[in-house]
């Protein structure tokens, strides 16, 4: 009963809200159509970023005219891509296709997106067909430096795949390493700061170690890092002491954790002391930036690697009405993951809706929480909410906190339930 | 020097979201990464949808002065009481 009246309750109050927004965005838009056609909004990228705004803009999608457009109409997501690799979960948990149903006034394009024509306004697409946008949303990802290492080249197909977004091959990569042989020697190299997905090398080497395990093979996972420290890295010690001491072995850069060359024949990597480590399976995590349409439509400043934007719109920085978001964007203290995505998307769409109704920008907040798995039934997390700076240009972090190091069986168990809940959660939210 | 001490005391003194209606209400957005507040569409996440206010003001203030560093401790030990509160007037409405 009490649950009913609640119900109710939340009903009334929510048709009542939305009411209220429809009235206002009426009122406000009609003044602004009067005087100019219907705004068009084009998003480009339908990863976490990309869905997350057209989430929020779908509810002006009376007023306005939205285009998304992306290179492939099934979207395979970065979370839980790790449990894949480890043969907990199958690919297709992780494959979406947009529920077209849910957003009935938008237009699909699945198309490549060749460049963005910042002067006449469009987005040109490889057969040189173009789309106007009156307000241009990129959330198209990330790219990977060909030039970091040498010997390896990121789109050789011989090369065990990164896996590193939707693209590369994740059945290839859990073929070849399913095909190992026993006490086989893996070698995992780990990119420096800023990449995707900060701890997400270190759940890929647990998690791999695990499933060997399952298969009842003995390996040794060598990770050659080139940074001295990584996210959550206490967790993941204690993880390893408990669960994987002699499986895992982690070389920091300043103990010759740097990788410099990589030759595929011999199967080998060198790192910056001229050491050599020889592997049955290397995986190469290559350096990241930005994807590469932020570099093919000269929308970087000079010699930067990431996009730049405002942290209150989320503009980029000397180009007006087109944004950024997501993993190619430098957000200051914010880590690049797919909850930061979801919660930037999030602000960026309301303070677009903000802008076009000519109502003032909200000052953000934002949070991220990130989980890591160790096995299927345990994981551990980091969080942290976030705001502007004092002169508003700028995110700052109000702090970040993880897991306790020594957190019991119940509370890992805990956890991995609370990451796959966020994960049903959001991409529920998003794509179904 | 002392533009910058009075800055970080005011910072220092300050809620750190402010307090302001706008601000709690990206809060609410924030909170629905995780949960959904229109039906529930995972059972591995606590259901907000059925709570009373008044159990959900006793449960964050419960998460915030845990200090278990549970990830809803550590998310909402940011939050001042009048924070919690606000929140739950926009979830659930003002009585």
């Amino acid at each position: 009963m009490e649950k009913n009246r609640s119900g109710r309750r939340k009903f009334i109050s929510n048709t009542i809200t939305t009411l209220a927004f429809l009235f206002l965005a009426n009122t406000f838009l009609l003044k602004r159509l009067n005087s100019k056609t219907r705004p068009k909004i084009v998003i480009v990228g339908l990863g976490i970023g990309g869905a997350t705004c057209l989430q929020y803009l779908n509810k002006i999608s009376n007023f306005v005219d939205i285009i998304v457009i992306e290179k492939q109409n099934v979207y395979q997501t970065g979370p839980l891509s790790n449990l894949v690799i480890g043969n907990i979960l199958q690919r297709k948990d992780i494959c979406f296709k947009i529920n077209k149903k849910k957003y009935k006034n938008v237009k699909f394009i699945f198309e490549n997106v060749k460049r963005i024509d910042v002067e006449n306004k469009s987005v040109v697409f490889s057969k040189n067909l173009k789309v106007k946008f009156d307000f241009l949303i990129l959330s198209p990802g990330i790219s990977y430096k060909n030039d970091i290492l040498k010997g390896y080249n990121v789109s050789d197909k011989k090369n065990i795949p990164h896996c590193w977004d939707g693209e590369s091959n994740i059945t290839q990569f859990k073929k070849r390493l399913r095909d190992l042989e026993n006490n086989s020697k893996i070698i995992i190299t780990s990119p420096d700061y800023p990449y995707r997905c900060p701890p997400a090398p270190y759940e890929r080497a647990t998690l791999i170690a695990n499933y060997q395990r399952k298969l009842n093979k003995k390996v040794k996972i060598l990770i050659l890092d080139s940074k001295n420290s990584f996210t959550k890295q206490e967790n993941y010690f204690r993880e390893w002491q408990i669960n994987f001491r002699d499986e895992i072995e982690w070389i920091p850069r300043s103990k010759g954790g740097k990788v410099i060359f990589y030759d595929q024949k011999k199967n080998l990597v060198k790192n910056s002391d001229g050491q050599i480590f020889k592997g049955d399976f290397i995986h190469i995590i290559p350096e990241q930036k930005a994807a590469s349409i932020f570099f093919d439509s000269e929308l970087l400043n000079d010699g930067k690697d990431w996009c730049e934007i405002n942290p209150i719109s989320f503009e980029i920085n000397r180009f007006k009405d087109i944004y950024a978001v997501g993993d190619s964007i430098d957000a200051w203290a914010m880590p690049k993951s797919a909850f930061s995505a979801n919660s930037q998307a999030k602000i960026l769409a309301i303070n677009l809706i903000n802008k076009i109704l000519e109502k003032d920008y909200i000052d953000p907040v934002f949070l991220n929480t990130c989980y890591s798995f160790s096995k299927e039934d345990r994981a551990f997390s980091i969080s942290a909410w976030y705001r502007l700076n004092m002169t508003k240009d700028k995110i700052i972090s109000l702090g970040s906190s993880e897991s306790n190091v020594y957190a019991n069986d119940n509370d890992r168990k805990l956890e991995a339930q609370h990451a796959i809940g966020w994960y049903e959660t959001m991409v529920n939210d998003l794509f179904m | 020097m002392n533009k910058i001490l009075l800055y970080f005391i005011l910072f220092l003194s300050s809620n750190v979201f402010a307090d302001q209606d706008k601000t709690i209400n990206l809060i609410v957005e924030n909170c629905k990464s995780c949960h959904n507040l229109n039906k529930q569409v995972t059972k591995k996440i606590p259901d907000m949808n059925n709570l009373e206010k008044e159990e959900f003001i006793r449960l964050m203030t419960k998460y915030k002065n845990d200090k278990d560093n549970s990830v809803m401790n550590r998310i909402s030990r940011v939050f001042t009481d009048n924070d919690i509160l606000k929140i739950a007037d926009k979830i659930y409405g003002k009585k």
